[in-house]
């Protein structure tokens, strides 16, 4: 079989192409699909406020931060104060040889406030609430749950997907400044532990090299990340197709696409920022 | 024809396909006011198709669907919606919200769709717990709830907003007899006293001519008899003899994978 098939993509180069573009359409489709889902929910949801009601009840946003905002802060906070440690002993053995040790603080304070929270927490919300989105949604889909809501008339995008976006949309940047303080702390440690830069220098250092742009550059971030992740968990536990494995399968998507697409808004932004606002 | 309006639900030249299966082929279908049309058919001949297309969450590929003076198929969402809260549906396994308890799961549409108060709701909700006899498990969760009394409580959460129209998927599916004929006095109680029409969709004989004031029955995609209880017992079409009887002779299964296993 295998030998077969080396023997015919040589030969049919059409085939190669084919696949290629099979490939592709499917990844657009995906990405359109997505794209109306987020559409979908706004429309549904703006529907029902021009109708004078609430999109959805207080308690059921509430119950969605506290699980993916606060349950999470120990997490984020954890992981952030060693990586923020890690940065700092790593960056600091090596500006050290030249004496820019006092490079450190402003170092991780930009990297996180920039780049790394933002990063750090997507990819970890994209774990822990992404996939918990996704298998709950897909248990509910599995189980006729989201058709019987449509079937009584209620919207379940408005009514399922718009409280967990919203809860996560605003959570995000929470989480980040968590992660940012977090690992701002655990510098100044070993700044003062190894570097011998006292705490109250440490705070100059960090508030003469971070800018205020950076820390709105890292907001933004985490607003657009926590958007992203909701709504491809949202998206992949409502679409969920044959039962268990397929709530298995879609969770596993679930996660890896979320991640994936983290990290590639991220570098996309970057990019757009150097280039445009350097 | 007739128009629009003077039935509950009318299917007009139906056709649905699955992928490459044609589930539905040009049905067409009038249900008058307080029928309780019972649906037959095997197992995937498409009965529970038939509820989804009236309730507007599947599209046909040809044919209107009506309920009412509504035409299901080309209504937008909004106005889909409001057409969804006269029609209740019973699911075959409940689709119970696991994550509420049974007074929530029934109070759910009351919160959602309307203005009431609490006490309005709650008053409303005893009503209907209470008509299905489960006014005592109030604060239960639909885990902790056996078959039986899962679908009496999404037949409470079906009737909470007082449809016209009950769409039952195989009301008595995996209950026991008692239980089950419990269910069918029940859907023939609602629509006497609440003048309500209904489908169900069943493969249970016993209960279908328990229930029935019509009946149909859905073959290879078409409807081969419709006709009341006492003339469909009747009936000399092969395939409603064969089903009422339960052999394995007969058109049903001719060609199919099953007819060669049980040679």
């Amino acid at each position: 079989m295998a030998e077969e098939k080396s023997e015919n993509i040589p030969a049919n180069p059409v085939l190669v192409v084919q696949e290629i573009g099979e490939v592709g359409e499917n990844f657009f489709r995906e990405v359109g699909s997505m794209f109306w889902f987020v559409v979908h929910t706004l429309d549904e949801t703006w529907d029902r406020v021009r109708q004078g009601r609430v999109p959805f009840r207080a308690a059921s946003f509430f119950r969605h931060t506290e699980r993916a905002g606060v349950d999470s802060v120990p997490l984020v906070g954890l992981v952030s104060f060693f990586l923020g440690m890690t940065m700092a002993l790593l960056t600091g053995y090596q500006l050290q040889r030249f004496g820019t040790e006092r490079l450190v603080p402003g170092l991780v304070a930009i990297g996180f406030t920039r780049e790394l929270g933002p990063l750090i927490t997507g990819i970890m919300l994209a774990a822990r609430i992404g996939a918990a989105f996704t298998a709950e949604l897909g248990t509910m889909q599995v189980s006729e749950e989201v058709e019987a809501i449509e079937a009584m008339g209620i919207g379940p995008l408005r009514f399922l997907v718009a409280p967990r976006v919203l809860a996560l949309f605003l959570l995000m940047p929470c989480l980040s400044t968590i992660s940012n303080i977090a690992a701002i702390a655990a510098s100044s440690l070993i700044s003062r532990m190894y570097f011998n830069i006292a705490f109250v220098y440490f705070v100059d250092l960090v508030r003469e090299a971070l800018l205020i742009r950076d820390i709105i550059t890292g907001v933004l971030k985490s607003f657009m990340f926590g958007l992203l992740i909701a709504a491809i968990a949202c998206y992949r536990g409502l679409t969920v197709k044959g039962g268990a494995a397929g709530v298995g399968n879609a969770t596993t998507s679930s996660v890896v696409t979320a991640i994936t697409t983290v990290i590639g808004v991220d570098t996309l932004y970057n990019i757009v920022y150097v280039v445009f606002f350097p | 024809m007739t128009t629009p309006g003077s039935h509950v639900v009318e299917l007009r030249a139906v056709s649905m396909n699955f992928e490459d299966k044609k589930v539905l082929d040009d049905v067409s279908l009038q249900v008058q006011p307080q029928d309780r049309l019972v649906v037959m058919g095997q197992s995937g001949s498409g009965k529970s198709t038939l509820l989804r297309l009236v309730l507007g969450i599947l599209q046909p590929n040809e044919g209107a669907v009506f309920f009412k003076q509504f035409e299901i198929t080309r209504l937008r969402r909004r106005k889909l919606q409001q057409v969804r809260r006269h029609i209740g549906m019973v699911y075959q396994y409940s689709a119970l919200l696991s994550s509420r308890n049974v007074r929530d799961n029934v109070a759910l549409p009351l919160e959602e769709l309307t203005d009431k108060s609490r006490r309005e709701i709650d008053s409303i909700v005893e009503e209907k717990l209470h008509l299905v006899g489960m006014q005592d498990s109030r604060e239960l969760m639909p885990s902790e709830l056996s078959g039986g009394m899962r679908k009496r409580v999404s037949l409470a959460r079906a009737l909470v907003l007082d449809p016209e129209l009950i769409l039952f998927d195989e009301p008595s599916a995996g209950l026991d007899p008692v239980i089950s004929s419990v269910i069918d006095e029940l859907i023939i109680d609602l629509t006497e006293k609440s003048k309500v029409t209904s489908i169900i969709v069943t493969h249970e004989m016993g209960s279908a001519f328990r229930i029935a004031t019509r009946m149909a029955m859905l073959f290879q995609g078409k409807i081969i008899e419709d006709a009341p209880p006492d003339r469909f017992r009747q009936s000399t079409n092969p395939v409603v003899v064969q089903f009422l009887s339960g052999s394995t002779e007969g058109p049903i299964l001719e060609g199919t994978q099953d007819a060669i296993a049980t040679k």
